[in-house]
């Protein structure tokens, strides 16, 4: 009977229940999103650096975890003490530098016979090798996204590139230019952001860092299998008080609605509470009748949302290829949890108000 | 409509002392009963009375009809004995229970099992069915759904026909008859009824007041009903006249 008058009552006024249903959508999509982009990019990055196939990775000692964030660059000669060290079978310097024009992206400058020894080398889609200093080597999500093709020229961090290659995505950054090149640019002549580091064999990783932990004391040294745990957002600089910051923008948003759905709807129902309490109905009835509404809606809403989470990542990533928005259950779940709890907590005052009422006035309320 | 021959049995054990066709009113206990009822309405600093030490005894099976002008406490005196509005001072005896003694939460119990309602401007949910609003009554005076219950009272208003239709979908005669189903729908022990024809035309009217006499004198159910009407309260056993707050005299309608 519950269920029947809280059913009739949403569809009594559809536009506001639709209203509320988006408004909740909004937030749980917000909340998905949000965190979606950000564990998205992050996961994508550290899948990207755990794809070049290198087994340790050296940063500098005031780096952070995420790339883009590396710090002041080392002198490039460690990479001829880290030759020297057991177990190391190649070395590779890499210089990496922001580029903003046309999107965010990170270049790798990087030294093309020792990448190629660390990683594996490129598996090229078409075009060949960097050769020239202006060569640059494009991913294939970035070519799709920038409308790349090889032999264009392409202008980045205010230089004119030769795109000698598209190749497969999966090896650090998404763009690639010749170390030298690079490190001129930056006005970093001998210098390099990260050490990329193949062992002998994978088993012998740990014997490695052990050996390079005194040699650089304090320098930042990963083993590659394990970046992708590093890779969330409390190791990125204000990335969690960013992230908490846009749900709790979006519960706001959502309890703001929800408490003025069900304000509004408690003023028009006036006289309807006053018929319920001269019926008998107490005062926690009333409260129930009205949170339960309020949580229908939020069901409703929370479908909304998922679904308009899907519809946003499907556009974005298809205007977007290189971006990575990852939805993930438990953090729809999550999601859902604060909606409804703001929700409740948005409709607790217009049901206490409710059942606070005078049952005559509310009879005779026009 | 023969009402008797629709309603259950047990209808008529449950009220020995009512008042009817072949039933004997016996002298009993009154089954509401008011003492020296007063209340007061604040209107900002000033006291405003709109009952003033009211004396007002109902007999079970009783039908009474209250009259007056417009702001003599009629409804006040309803709402007060109904429990939907606190006595200031004074006793409201239903059933034996003291309304002026019991908190809220008391006489909100007390009023779902003991008193229906049914109002001028009809007061039904209109998001709802007559179905829905019938049964919410039962849901909310915890018993659940009684469909043998639901069919002997929807029978016996007519409202077979009409089950399905939202208030919005009815005319005011129908909308009052869903009203008085919803109020007798859990088989109150006295019935409160205010200006019910207030707002229906004179055939519906004289539908609606057709019912209450037959629950009355078929069924022996306890009415009080406020009314405007003069005409109405040929279908009462009693009428009773109240101005500026007190009852001024109690005659027999015929």
């Amino acid at each position: 009977m519950m269920g029947e008058m809280i059913f009739r009552n949403l569809l009594h006024r559809p536009i506001r229940t639709i209203i509320g249903i988006l408004a909740i959508g909004v937030e749980v999509a917000l909340v998905v999103l949000v965190v979606g982009l950000t564990s998205g990019i992050l996961t994508e990055t550290a899948k990207r650096v755990e794809g070049i196939g290198a087994d340790i990775m050296l940063q500098s000692p005031s780096a952070q975890v995420f790339l883009a964030f590396s710090g002041s660059p080392m002198p490039i000669k460690i990479a001829d003490r880290l030759r020297e060290l057991k177990y190391v079978r190649s070395v590779s310097p890499v210089f990496l530098q922001f580029s903003s024009s046309g999107g965010i992206d990170l270049v790798y400058g990087i030294d093309r016979d020792s990448f190629n020894a660390v990683s594996g080398g490129f598996v090229f889609l078409s075009g060949k090798d960097m050769e020239g200093p202006d060569d640059l080597l494009v991913d294939d999500l970035a070519a799709q996204a920038k409308h790349i093709k090889v032999g264009d020229t392409f202008n980045l961090l205010n230089h004119d590139w030769h795109v000698a290659g598209i190749v497969e995505h999966g090896k650090g950054a998404r763009l690639f230019v010749p170390l030298l090149t690079l490190q001129d640019l930056g006005g970093a002549h001998d210098k390099a952001s990260v050490f990329l580091l193949k062992c002998t064999r994978p088993e012998h990783t740990e014997d490695v860092i052990n050996q390079m932990q005194p040699l650089l004391p304090n320098y930042k040294i990963h083993a590659l299998k394990d970046y992708l745990s590093l890779m969330t957002s409390t190791n990125v600089p204000g990335l969690n008080v960013f992230v908490n910051a846009m749900i709790a923008l979006a519960v706001c948003i959502g309890l703001l609605v929800i408490f003025l759905t069900m304000y509004t709807t408690v003023v028009e129902r006036t006289r309807d509470i006053g018929v319920l309490k001269s019926l008998g109905a107490t005062s926690p009835f009333i409260v129930r009748a009205i949170l339960m509404e309020s949580v229908a809606l939020c069901f409703g809403g929370i479908a909304a949302g998922v679904g308009l989470s899907y519809a946003v990542r499907a556009g974005f990533v298809k205007a977007f290829p290189t971006l990575s928005i990852l939805i993930t259950p438990e953090w729809v779940l999550r999601a859902g949890i604060i909606a409804m709890i703001g929700a409740v907590l948005g409709a607790s005052y217009p049901a206490w108000m409710a059942s606070r009422r005078d049952a005559v006035e509310a009879l005779t309320f026009d | 409509m023969a009402i008797a021959a629709t309603i259950p049995i047990a209808q008529f054990e449950e009220q020995p002392h009512a008042v009817g066709q072949g039933l004997v009113r016996k002298s009993v206990e009154p089954i509401l009963k008011t003492e020296n009822l007063w209340k007061l309405y604040h209107a900002g600093k000033v006291e405003v009375p709109a009952l003033r030490g009211v004396n007002f005894s109902v007999q079970p099976g009783e039908s009474v009809a209250v009259m007056g002008p417009s702001g003599c406490g009629k409804s006040t005196l309803l709402y007060t004995i109904g429990g939907l509005a606190s006595a200031t001072r004074g006793t409201v005896l239903v059933d034996g229970n003291d309304l002026a003694a019991m908190s809220d939460s008391e006489r909100t119990k007390l009023r779902r099992s003991k008193i229906g309602f049914v109002f001028q401007r009809f007061n039904l949910l209109p998001t709802m069915t007559a179905k829905g609003n019938i049964a919410i009554a039962q849901y909310i005076h915890g018993d659940g759904f009684d469909p043998h219950r639901f069919d002997v009272v929807t029978k016996l208003l007519g409202l077979e026909g009409r089950l399905n239709h939202k208030p919005s979908e009815m005319s005011g005669g129908e909308q009052q008859r869903v009203a008085i189903a919803r109020a007798i729908i859990n088989e109150p022990k006295i019935l409160l009824a205010d200006e019910p024809t207030g707002n229906l035309d004179t055939k519906n009217s004289d539908v609606v007041l057709e019912m209450l006499r037959q629950l009355n004198k078929e069924l022996g159910q306890t009415i009080v009903m406020i009314t405007h009407n003069p005409e109405a309260v040929t279908y009462f056993d009693r009428v009773v006249h109240m101005r500026d707050g007190v009852i001024v005299d109690g005659i027999p309608a015929d």
